[in-house]
């Protein structure tokens, strides 16, 4: 008997599935599982205020995620906020830039640009899918104009995410979200530890920084 | 919270009998006074069944769910013809209302016996302040004390207001607060004995915050938590008091702590 | 009776730095997750709402399992199946050497521990780089986790310290945690670039998708996963939910209990392996469903609802005994008052004895679990099955036997009783008793107190005539 009978008998019979060949009525059970997913807000915590967006820059900012903020009111002006936040940080004018083509057709005059982050990447730049105000969280998905690690090896993650595309809870990603992408990373403050002592360090192995851009459009 | 909708009393005088438990019985028989004379304050008709002896905890918490089971048995035949059962221990009081139905599962003639008991078995303190409306008075003590709540009754009968509710009336008494006061104190029952070093490292913790209270008087609920604390605080040669808050409720606070002779 | 755990034990109380590094960590757990519940008072709703998730996921398993594999399957991934961790361990290793795997890195997860994964690994001569920063100090010091959510716990600053200085090649030159938190980020990069096969626990494995989903604070994971050309994912049976909505309803709990935080920094979806265009990611992702001991619990009225356990370590934290013995003393992968419940479950009920009976059943643990599991229950079961299988030393059998032959004989009890404490009270002095036989156990500690002359029961009869 392979380990996959082996196993599925042993949960089948400690149900006491009467034919161990017999599967669950689906319908039955996902009626179920979706009756567990009624009425949310008595099981999430409230949003200040009505505008998930201004909640998401409120939460970006709070000691619980211990991002900085920037707004700037198009696309067309990331390249500029960058660049603030690099001179701000005495980092020079270098960047991994997510391949995603609304960043590449902006004007990067000025900027030394790379498709991927090095390992020992100072800064890397990219465009959230969304993002979520309940949590503060940036949600990216890998792709073909989206590399996994350029969230996590660069020393400085900043990050643009359009107020338009801020949901307000985890759950409103879940409707949205479609087919699973590969990798679905929520982001949601940089790297940090307690694994010393308790106390929070950090930049434990990812970035040591969080610099989310809200576009306004 | 089992407490939070008193049943109407179907009389103005209930029969109650009152469990002394076997702790107070052997080594602290001021507090079965103590309770006897509450609950007579309160209006009650107290009887004494002689033939109670110990819940069954001890055997029940050790594994020994047959040994429970029967000394269940013998606690719901002395018991049953009450209106209630009141006891001085949140400890004692969770083993009748919680777990006697898991020592007579398997027991259908005792299994109905022993919910119905478990339906009238309450916490003297909570069954004062929740069943009686009972409220000290002309009740005075002059002293600081502090509360540490025991776990069976904290947690397995929601007691936490009641006592401090009662010992507010108590004239002249200062409560303080006490960090940590939900926190156990390392007695469990057995467990003190049969893991004393762990038990020790706990109980001295909580000796530490006793201490910090700043309080003359460490009051709680359960004996044996309280001895427990009062050992501990006695072996290091802490100036704290220890009572049973029923005691100080019954105006005996004036009279010998937990320790010290009659 | 002196036991493994005893010894443990005496060796573990008898450490003050360990003491220290165990206040260290847990004061703050159980500050940031008070502070957490307190902004979430939908807290008490929700664990309504997580334990019926788990309730359902559990009554509907092999449904669930199921479904995860084939959508799973479709994303790419190759599922495993695991009867026991020998298994487990067989087919990683079989993985690591069809990939050429020289290094492994490793992104913390109690299930390979569980298994024994780390020492396996070792076994077949291949390097293993722990990630997770906990991990990297245990595995350095050649140590075991002492609990589940920082397996470092035991270890003071300064010791972490001493480590790193011995054993990095460009270690901290200040005593900040920071500089030592630099000192692994730099040690660890290139390992983390350079390894054949990245190795996985799971948080949740989603049935609707096959999605695997991870949770760091440090971002290890991710860095563990993507690099490798072959990732492998190692998780308990018990892990499913049935949807990504699920999965945060979970998460919201777990994280909260957990650090006190509301969402870990990166929470990560992984489904299946590389896709056509993609820019990085693993060519190869392996499943491993891992049973070991989970359908016999399954079966098990007295242990099922021990497989809604999130893992988020709040029942340690707030473990009177966890803090004062450290995770060690335990003896598994698994401290602290889930860990009694399942080292029995997991090792045997003889090899795991003391460790139900070690617990004040005080019911803080059971409070705080995000997922209501009644653990007091649970070890109280284990204490009943011990005693039936002739587990509990014959000491403590003799002596409730006494006690029972007399509390069930009324008049012999309080005959008992009377005469008993007259015999204690030979041994007080003022109203303490300091040293008394067979009262040992208690009075090495503690002062006893001396009963008063008479029982409640002979005063009252006095009492009763007088009147």
């Amino acid at each position: 008997m392979s380990a996959r009978d082996a196993v599925l008998g042993a949960v089948k019979a400690a149900l006491g599935r009467s034919r161990p060949a017999d599967p669950a009525d689906p319908a039955a059970v996902a009626a179920e599982a979706l009756a567990l997913l009624a009425d949310p807000d008595a099981v999430r915590p409230a949003l200040p205020g009505t505008d998930a967006a201004v909640a998401f820059a409120a939460r970006v900012v709070s000691p619980k995620v211990g991002a900085t903020l920037d707004r700037v009111e198009a696309l067309a002006d990331l390249p500029g906020a960058v660049r603030r936040y690099l001179d701000g940080q005495g980092l020079p004018h270098l960047l991994a830039l997510q391949p995603d083509p609304a960043l590449q057709g902006l004007d990067w005059a000025g900027f030394e640009l790379r498709d991927a982050a090095l390992p020992d990447e100072a800064a890397a730049f990219g465009l959230a899918r969304w993002g979520i105000a309940e949590t503060g969280s940036l949600v990216f998905h890998s792709g073909p104009d989206t590399a996994v690690l350029g969230h996590f090896l660069p020393l400085h993650h900043i990050a643009a995410v359009r107020a338009s595309t801020i949901l307000p809870h985890l759950e409103d990603y879940a409707a949205v979200c479609g087919a699973a992408p590969r990798n679905a990373n929520l982001i949601t403050g940089a790297s940090g530890t307690t694994d010393i002592e308790g106390s929070y360090v950090r930049g434990a192995h990812g970035p040591r920084f969080l610099h989310v851009l809200l576009v306004a459009d | 919270m089992p407490h939070a909708t008193p049943a109407p009393e179907p009389r103005s005088r209930p029969r109650v009998g009152l469990f002394v438990t076997c702790l107070a019985d052997a080594i602290r028989p001021r507090l079965g006074f103590a309770a006897l004379s509450l609950l007579e304050a309160a209006g009650c008709d107290v009887e004494v069944p002689r033939a109670q002896t110990c819940c069954g905890q001890p055997a029940f918490n050790s594994g020994d769910t047959q040994g429970g089971a029967a000394l269940a048995r013998r606690t719901i035949a002395a018991f049953e013809g009450c209106d209630h059962v009141v006891v001085p221990s949140g400890s004692c009081a969770g083993m009748i209302r919680a777990h006697y139905r898991e020592a007579l599962a398997d027991d259908p003639a005792w299994l109905p016996r022993a919910e119905a008991l478990a339906a009238k078995t309450h916490e003297l303190l909570s069954f004062l302040a929740d069943y009686r409306g009972w409220r000290p008075q002309g009740v005075a003590l002059a002293a600081s004390a502090t509360y540490h709540d025991s776990c069976s009754g904290l947690r397995e009968l929601g007691i936490l207001d009641q006592p401090r509710a009662l010992l507010r009336e108590v004239d002249g008494l200062e409560l303080r607060p006490l960090t940590g006061n939900d926190v156990c104190c390392g007695f469990g029952g057995t467990f003190c004995v049969k893991y004393p070093a762990i038990s020790d490292a706990i109980v001295k913790e909580k000796a530490v915050l006793i201490e910090a209270s700043g309080a003359q008087l460490l009051l709680g609920g359960d004996l044996g938590c309280l001895m427990n604390m009062a050992g501990a605080l006695h072996r290091r040669g802490s100036a704290v008091r220890a009572f049973h808050a029923a005691e100080v409720l019954a105006g005996m606070g004036n009279g010998p702590a937990i320790g010290e002779e009659e | 009776m002196g036991t493994v755990f005893k010894r443990d034990v005496a060796r573990a109380l008898s450490d003050a730095t360990l003491k220290t590094a165990i206040d260290r960590t847990t004061v703050t757990a159980e500050r940031k997750r008070a502070a957490a519940l307190t902004d979430y008072p939908q807290f008490a709703a929700a664990r309504e709402r997580g334990t019926r998730i788990k309730d359902h996921v559990v009554a509907h398993l092999d449904h669930y399992l199921l479904e995860f594999e084939r959508n799973a399957t479709a994303s790419g991934a190759t599922v495993h199946w695991a009867a026991d961790s020998e298994e487990a361990c067989r087919i990683v290793l079989g993985i690591c050497r069809g990939a050429g795997a020289r290094r492994v890195t490793r992104s913390k997860s109690m299930l390979g521990e569980e298994i024994g994964l780390p020492h396996a690994l070792e076994a077949a001569g291949i390097e293993r780089v722990e990630t997770d920063l906990a991990e990297h100090i245990v595995q350095l010091a050649g140590e075991t986790p002492s609990h589940i959510i920082w397996p470092a716990l035991h270890k003071t600053r300064e010791q972490v310290s001493a480590l790193f200085k011995a054993s990095h090649r460009d270690p901290h030159k200040t005593e900040d945690v920071e500089a030592m938190v630099e000192s692994a980020r730099r040690e660890l990069r290139d390992r983390f670039l350079s390894a054949e096969v990245g190795i996985s626990g799971a948080n949740f494995l989603v049935a609707d998708s096959g999605a695997v989903c991870t949770v760091t604070n440090e971002g290890n994971a991710e860095l563990t996963t993507t690099p490798p050309r072959v990732h492998i994912v190692t998780a308990g049976i018990e892990k499913l939910v049935p949807s990504l909505a699920h999965a945060f309803v979970l998460l919201r709990l777990l994280v909260r209990s957990a650090t006190g935080a509301d969402l870990t920094q990166y929470t990560t979806f992984h489904c299946g392996p590389k896709r056509p265009g993609d820019l990085d990611g693993p060519q190869e992702f392996h499943i491993v469903l891992v049973d070991n001991g989970r359908s016999r619990m399954l079966a098990d009225a007295g242990l099922r609802e021990m497989l809604r356990c999130i893992r988020c370590g709040a029942c340690m934290n707030h473990c009177v005994v966890y803090r004062q013995i450290g995770g060690h003393a335990y003896g598994a992968t698994y401290p602290g008052p889930m860990g009694a419940v399942l080292t029995p479950a997991l090792q045997g009920a003889e090899k795991a004895r003391d460790l139900p009976h070690a617990c004040t059943l005080n019911g803080r643990c059971q409070e705080v679990c995000p997922v209501g599991i009644p653990l007091p229950a649970l070890l109280r079961g284990w204490r009943d099955r011990s005693w039936k299988d002739g587990l509990v030393p014959q000491s403590v059998r003799s002596g409730l036997w006494l006690w029972r032959f007399a509390a069930e004989r009324p008049r012999l009890y309080h005959l008992g009783t009377a005469a008993a404490v007259r015999a204690m009270r030979l041994f007080r002095r003022g109203g303490w008793i300091g040293r008394m036989p067979l009262a040992g156990a208690w009075t090495r500690y503690r002062d006893f107190p001396a009963p008063a002359g008479r029982t409640f029961m002979e005063q009252l009869r006095d009492r009763e005539r007088g009147r």
